[in-house]
């Protein structure tokens, strides 16, 4: 009878085994497993345990895929096909191991590059959900922080207009340079989050490389002074003047370095050079260095000084927000480029970085800028009449600055609205030149605002310029404004000369 | 008397379902993962009371993210089933109620227990929110890694079908 079904299915990786109706082995070929003849085939295997109920049903035939089995030590993968048939049933083990094996490595690479994407998806999401959070707080607490020190400098500004002491005007000065501080710390924390989240843009145009070190050098040989510390600064004459590239955020990166120079320097010298690396059609490469003789970083915290809010511990007790190495870190990123330091505990720091920067090479020269603080005469002239100004602001500490700044500049007339809802109104039924618009305002945005003016039938009301006053400081949400119709955005804490500088500046 | 009583344990591939059996069986535990193909069978013999035992005939079932296309000869007899997920990957419950409906009409009558698995790599609090959100309703939380309710999960399916005998 075996074989008859040897016949059937001539294959060497095929065992028969003979079944009677109670389990036990009839008879086997034990071509791929050794069966016992008279043993029950339950005993062999926890498989088997099933088969019992299976014989029950009679003639029918059962197919199992893929079936792990270990018998006497011997490991394979078999199908498995149970054939109840008269008088004895038949197992039929096929085994199959070597092709269910290579199955076996292709399903796993499949499945863990299915579990891979997964994971990697649902961490992005976690960190862009972080991200967002960050982000949003990092907006509110800006814009909650900085109305209250838009207040701040305010009442100090009209304080130092006023009769005090010796003592009070020293005590006035410190609260002033308190909200400096404050307020660059603000800027170091807006500036980092556009970084991280990827908003900040870098835009690059023509600028005066050689006038841009001339002020950093100027700002910091004086700063180093009063510290009775050397400054050093060495410009390579062989780099052309106008460079182009984001000269906003190389003054920043470079103020930064500076500044933490200065900041852990007590003696000794601070070096600042910009130097020639090498030119080639109208590129040049530019190595920008600071050096110091301050405390030095130990080795293991030369990566962290750049992660953000890290501070040595070797003085707890020095000023700054700790974002300024990560700051200047982000930026350079952006700008293709990677700061790096050498450093020696007690010896002092080395930082630099090299930048490839374009030169144009036919030169425009800038325009020379008129002192904006100053009044211009042009507009002093037509001021015989007054300029007509409307404030429309409900915080009444931001009212009182800009009243007192206005007042004293002697030739604006001024009206303050608290609320949005009045401003047409008042523009139809009085002659005005120019708008101070809140952004945050009860009932009506300052930007929605704008919009409707910007859509007003008369012309005299439809174009009248606007300088839109704001805490929200993000790019993105000055730009909004900007698309609004606004001519100008202000973000408090603002100074006096901010508000006479952006005030002139649209009149004219 | 010593009843035998086959158990399948299923679900999507890559929840632990290997390493719940693992642990259950032979209390080991790797962090490699090795995909199951077709079929694995053990068997440990539970203890429900003095003298009371249950066979429990473990059938691993291979993973799939189509619970349909599970083999119909592998459920063959089955008295209980053990739908497991994975706690860290939502892809593999956030279909849960549909996938429980296919194996109840695949397994009809038979009782089954929902666990969802590697539970040592979430926090509690949240997961419970997040399943609760997703109207997800589980019988166990366990972990193989840490050992945590594994023992309790096949516990009580055994005195489930042991009642159920």
């Amino acid at each position: 009878m075996l074989n008859e079904y040897r016949h059937r299915f001539l294959n060497e990786s095929l065992q028969f085994i003979l079944l009677d109706n109670n389990s036990v082995v009839v008879e086997s070929d034990d071509s791929i497993f050794r069966v016992m003849q008279g043993e029950s085939i339950t005993e062999l295997h926890p498989f088997f345990e099933s088969i019992p109920s299976l014989l029950e049903s009679e003639g029918e035939t059962f197919k199992f895929l893929c079936i792990h089995l270990c018998i006497h030590e011997d490991f394979r993968i078999v199908d498995i096909t149970i054939l109840n048939e008269k008088p004895n049933s038949v197992l039929i083990i096929n085994d199959l191991t070597e092709h269910y094996e290579s199955y076996q490595s292709a399903a796993q690479a499949r499945n863990e590059s299915v579990i891979k994407t997964e994971l990697t998806v649902i961490k992005n999401n976690e960190l862009e959900e972080r991200e967002r959070f960050k982000n949003l707080f990092i907006q509110n607490f800006s814009h909650e922080i900085r109305n209250p020190l838009t207040s701040i400098v305010a009442i100090a500004n009209i304080l130092s207009d006023t009769q005090l002491t010796d003592q009070q005007r020293k005590m006035l000065d410190f609260l002033k340079e308190s909200n400096a501080a404050l307020k660059l710390m603000l800027e170091d924390i807006l500036s980092l989050g556009a970084i991280d989240s990827g908003k900040l843009q870098i835009h690059e145009k023509s600028f005066d490389l050689t006038k841009l070190f001339r002020l950093l050098h100027f700002t910091y040989k004086t700063k180093a002074k009063q510290k009775n510390i050397e400054f050093v600064a060495v410009f390579d004459e062989r780099i052309p003047d106008f460079v182009e590239g984001d000269r906003l955020r190389l003054y920043q990166i470079l103020t930064n370095l500076l500044y933490n120079a200065l900041k852990y320097t007590d003696s000794g010298k601070i070096s600042f050079s910009v130097s020639f690396n090498q030119k080639w059609a109208n590129k040049v490469s530019v190595r920008f260095e600071v050096s110091d003789t301050g405390v030095g970083i130990p080795e293991e915290s030369l990566e962290s000084v750049f992660e953000s809010f890290t501070q040595l511990d070797v003085d707890q007790n020095k000023d700054g927000s700790g974002l300024g190495l990560a700051i200047v870190k982000g930026l350079l990123e952006l700008m293709g480029s990677k700061i790096k330091v050498t450093s020696q505990v007690g010896q002092g720091s080395v930082f630099y970085f090299d930048l490839l920067l374009k030169y144009p090479l036919h030169v425009v020269q800038e325009e020379p800028k008129r002192n904006t603080s100053q009044i211009p005469r042009d507009i002093k002239r037509k001021a015989k009449d007054k300029v007509n100004l409307l404030v429309v602001e409900d915080d009444e500490r931001i009212q009182t600055l800009i009243l007192k700044t206005l007042v004293d500049a002697e030739f604006f007339n001024v009206e303050i609205l608290n609320d949005g809802a009045d401003v047409l109104k008042e523009l139809v039924n009085n002659q005005y030149n120019l708008v101070l618009m809140d952004v945050d305002l009860p009932n009506i945005s300052g930007d929605q605002l704008t919009r409707l003016i910007r859509e007003f039938p008369f012309k005299n009301i439809k174009d009248i310029p606007i300088i839109g006053l704001t805490a929200n400081a993000f790019n993105e949400q000055i730009s909004s404004y900007l698309a609004s119709g606004m001519n100008e955005v202000l973000t408090k804490p603002f100074e006096k000369e901010d508000l006479l500088k952006a005030i002139l500046g649209v009149l004219r | 008397m010593q009843k035998s009583k086959k158990l399948v344990v299923l679900g999507h591939f890559g929840v632990g379902k290997t390493s719940l059996i693992r642990r259950f069986v032979s209390d080991v535990f790797s962090d490699n993962y090795k995909v199951t193909i077709g079929v694995h069978i053990t068997k440990k013999v539970v203890e429900i009371s003095a003298g009371n035992t249950v066979s429990l005939i473990l059938w691993d079932l291979e993973g799939t993210d189509d619970i349909t296309t599970i083999r119909n000869s592998y459920l063959l007899g089955t008295h209980g089933a053990v739908f497991v997920f994975d706690v860290t990957r939502p892809s593999t419950f956030q279909n849960l109620n549909q996938d429980l409906k296919v194996v109840s009409e695949k397994l009809p009558s038979v009782p089954m227990i929902v666990v969802g698995n590697k539970m040592d790599l979430v926090d509690a609090i949240d997961l419970k929110t997040v399943l609760g959100e997703n109207n997800i309703a589980y019988d166990f939380l366990s972990s193989a890694k840490t050992g945590d309710s594994v023992e309790d999960l096949f516990y009580k399916m055994a005195t489930l079908l042991q009642e159920d005998a």
